[in-house]
């Protein structure tokens, strides 16, 4: 299906263009017209939830945040191909992914305040904890992908890691184990230009990050990530590819990151306007939503309207997460094992005997 | 009713930002998540929306004013209740604070990062509204605290959400509730011991200061504060030294000489000395220059009851061991009895202070200006040496110089110690030159 887009070659798979026609004249998607509208609807959720968060954060109610302006395609795009038994392991830059795999914002919310009952993700068992230290966590999805094989289970792992984080050496030994050992990993870098200020040209010398697959021997595809047409294509692909127990597959998601790499980052000090407005042509949503207009799509859906309700409901799950019981220290010991080990139990009291210290020499 | 909005910690760790821009003004109506006010900080210049919908009241400050994190920014009328309805709507709700607005929640970098000030959580109803009368004193909400702080409230009986914090934040630290515990009768059982009262007639003693004394402190501070002070320290294996002057002690004493270790030394730096003449020297600034002396004067500093001082003997580099013994004895016991003519005390040009006599071992002596060196002599004491391959029991003599760095260099204080260091352990070394 992709032959023609060899990574080596650093062409990009693309379905339609920045005003949302097709590029692919005969392009036919696996979608319907409604789970198409319904995608873009889930990333205009993912958006305004996300634009909240921003503000909440603003507004001191919430702690540093990582926005995901101008990523959602590829969220909602590998949201729709999830399945049930499907493992998603996260970096931390990939909301809509968690909620399709069934977390709620109060979740969400609930950890980015700082208390990390927001992790238990109650209704998505199959969801990991986001992962700050980069890159590290491809190796838990290798892990994942080969406990599926070995257990001989149904489901494919999707792992996210960004343009910086293919400079660690977990993402070179996480492919190369998961190509020998032929898991069904899907791994997806959100190449979004950045890793925090470091733009990819500095990053690395390869022509793009898709090629950093083929050594290993992964098939791999560079994607237009702000393309969702071509992303559900992709993703659809390397989900059946995984599951028919034909390994790993590794998905370049070629993006921008619109916004600030956290709450606590200032893009302007780094990159010019004229970038930034060079990617706004290309948003994610407004391709979308223009196909969708062609095909006379959105008649009937009052967006403003809908964008209220969003925010109705986000606020709520808010609200919810502020009320939420307060994280206790027991439960940072208590969690991990059934019977807390004796060496825990003495690192519990190591802390109890600091808390005193502290509170004597205060 | 009102409602306090404080600048967030819109970073990590943020402690100020700057006001860049109003997007409001008193009068004018938001909704929440509407931009109020443009900030910039160490990290970001940011947008900060409203948490709520309302009317604005006040704003506090002025394009280019530093604001503080947890300082009010805005006073909001929150929409829905407002002035005279708000203050009923307060008197029936049984106030979460006794005294001050409730603040928003405030998030920082880290879990809950307290708002600051009063600190009191928002509760779920009845927020950031500001009571009208004072009511009796009733718990807060929550105060910020300690776990161990409120486990020691609770085991003192003490409500800690009355207790007035001062730690950071507001916090109620252990010292505010021991306060409030006394401040409050609770100690009536325990047994409390005044204070002995401060009486400066019968406590302290004023004393004048002694000539001698004057002179000291002035000699002492113009020395430190006139030179370039540099120390150096090194031990002596001085075994043969010990072996010689046991040797003869027997033999004077018949002559009533008592002889001890300090003649031995004085030979010592009196042939260094000659060797390294800038030692035993004087910087003159005024005229630019360095006289070198020609005369081999060392004081010896002497302990006495009225304080101390430094006798010097002259020429000592012309004089015999024996000779040197004498002369020593009869400073000594001179000065002890406060019988030094001036002339002994001027003119010296090196000093040794012989500390180890009373005890000690290294020390960092203070030159006697204007000479620019001076030697400090511990105690000898027994310690293992390596002699010949063999861990064996050496006599071993600590000695500490002080020089004016201002004209004399580390190494030539290197070397004068190798020469003194060589003779000490060789003494007849010093009678072969």
């Amino acid at each position: 299906m992709f032959e023609k887009y060899k990574p080596i070659n650093d062409k990009m798979y693309q379905v339609m263009d920045n005003k949302g026609n097709l590029i692919l004249k005969d392009w036919k998607g696996s979608l319907s017209d409604k789970q198409l509208t319904q995608a873009y609807l889930d990333m205009l959720f993912e958006r305004t939830a996300d634009n909240m968060a921003v503000s909440f954060q603003r507004q001191g109610r919430m702690n540093t945040y990582p926005p995901n302006l101008g990523q959602e395609a590829i969220h909602i795009a590998v949201g729709k191909v999830l399945t049930a038994d499907d493992w998603v392991v996260p970096a931390f830059r990939e909301l809509g992914v968690y909620l399709a795999a069934g977390a709620s914002l109060m979740e969400i919310f609930l950890y980015n305040k700082g208390n990390e009952n927001g992790l238990k993700y109650i209704n998505a068992p199959h969801l990991l904890p986001m992962s700050v230290p980069i890159s590290t966590q491809l190796l838990h999805a290798t892990g994942l992908g080969f406990s599926i094989n070995y257990k001989k289970e149904k489901g494919v792992v999707f792992a996210f890691v960004g343009d910086g984080g293919t400079s660690e050496g977990d993402f070179h030994e996480a492919l190369n184990f998961a190509a020998v050992w032929n898991t069904p990993v899907v791994f997806i870098i959100q190449n979004n230009q950045f890793a925090i200020s470091l733009p990819v040209k500095q990053q690395t010398k390869s022509i793009n990050l898709a090629v950093k697959g083929i050594a290993y021997g992964i098939p791999s595809l560079k994607v237009d990530g702000n393309d969702f047409l071509a992303m559900h294509d992709a993703v659809s692909y390397a989900r059946k590819n995984a599951a028919d127990g034909k390994g790993p597959f590794l998905i370049e998601a070629f993006t921008y990151r619109m916004g600030a790499h956290t709450t606590s980052d200032d893009p302007t000090k780094y990159r010019t306007k004229d970038e930034d407005n060079s990617w706004k042509e290309k948003d994610p949503l407004n391709r979308l939503k223009a196909f969708l207009t062609k095909k006379k799509l959105l008649k009937g859906i009052d967006e403003e309207k809908l964008v209220d309700e969003f925010k109705q409901k986000i606020e709520k799950e808010f609200e919810a997460a502020e009320h939420a019981p307060e994280y206790k220290l027991d439960e940072v010991f208590d969690s991990m094992y059934e019977q807390i080990p004796d060496e825990l139990k003495r690192q519990k009291h190591a802390y109890e005997s600091f808390l005193l210290y502290k509170e004597k020499v205060q | 009713m009102q409602y306090l909005f404080k600048f967030p910690d819109i970073g990590e760790g943020l402690t100020e930002g700057k006001i860049f821009q109003w997007y409001v003004e008193k009068g004018q109506s938001v909704k929440a998540g509407d931009a109020l006010v443009e900030m910039e900080t160490d990290k970001v210049v940011a947008d900060i929306p409203s948490p709520k919908a309302g009317v604005i009241v006040k704003t506090y400050g002025n394009i280019g004013d530093t604001v503080q994190v947890g300082d009010v920014l805005i006073e909001l009328e929150i929409e829905g209740v407002a002035g005279s309805e708000a203050q009923a709507v307060a008197k029936e709700k049984p106030a979460p604070v006794t005294e001050h607005i409730v603040e928003e929640q405030n998030f920082g970098v880290v879990g809950k990062i307290e708002a600051a000030g009063d600190g009191a959580y928002l509760p779920s109803s009845g927020e950031g509204f500001v009571p009208v009368e004072e009511a009796a004193p009733k718990s807060r909400g929550k105060v910020l605290s300690t776990p161990v702080a409120r486990a020691m409230a609770k085991d003192m009986g003490v409500d800690i959400n009355l207790v007035k914090g001062t730690g950071p934040s507001g916090r109620v630290t252990k010292k505010d509730i021991e306060q409030y515990h006394n401040s409050k009768g609770y100690l009536s059982n325990a047994k409390q011991q005044p204070l002995p009262e401060f009486r400066p007639d019968v406590m302290i003693e004023a004393v004048p200061l002694t000539q001698i004394r004057k002179t000291i402190a002035k000699n002492m501070l113009r020395s430190k504060q006139s030179t370039a002070h540099m120390s150096a320290m090194d031990e002596v294996e001085v075994s043969e030294l010990v072996a010689l002057r046991d040797k003869y002690k027997l033999k004077y004493a018949e002559q009533q000489v008592k002889l001890s270790y300090l003649p031995f030394i004085i030979k010592a730096v009196t042939l260094a000395l000659k060797a390294h003449p800038v030692l035993n020297a004087e910087l003159d600034m005024e005229n630019e220059q360095i006289i070198y002396k020609k005369y081999y004067n060392i004081g010896i500093a002497v302990d006495t009851p009225e304080g101390l001082v430094v006798p010097v003997i002259k020429d000592a580099d012309s004089k015999s061991i024996i000779e040197l013994s004498k002369e020593l004895e009869d400073l000594g016991s001179r000065a002890q009895n406060r019988k030094l003519t001036l002339n002994e005390l001027r003119t010296g040009s090196f000093t040794i202070t012989n500390y180890g006599s009373i005890g000690g071992y290294f020390g960092i002596p203070v030159i006697n200006y204007p000479q620019v060196a001076i030697l400090g002599i511990g105690r000898i004491t027994e310690k293992p040496v390596v002699k010949d391959n063999l861990i064996v029991i050496g006599k071993v003599l600590p000695i500490s110089m002080s020089v004016d760095h201002r004209i004399v260099d580390g190494g030539e204080v290197g070397r004068f110690m190798n020469d003194l260091i060589g003779y000490l352990k060789d003494p007849i070394s010093m009678f072969l030159e």
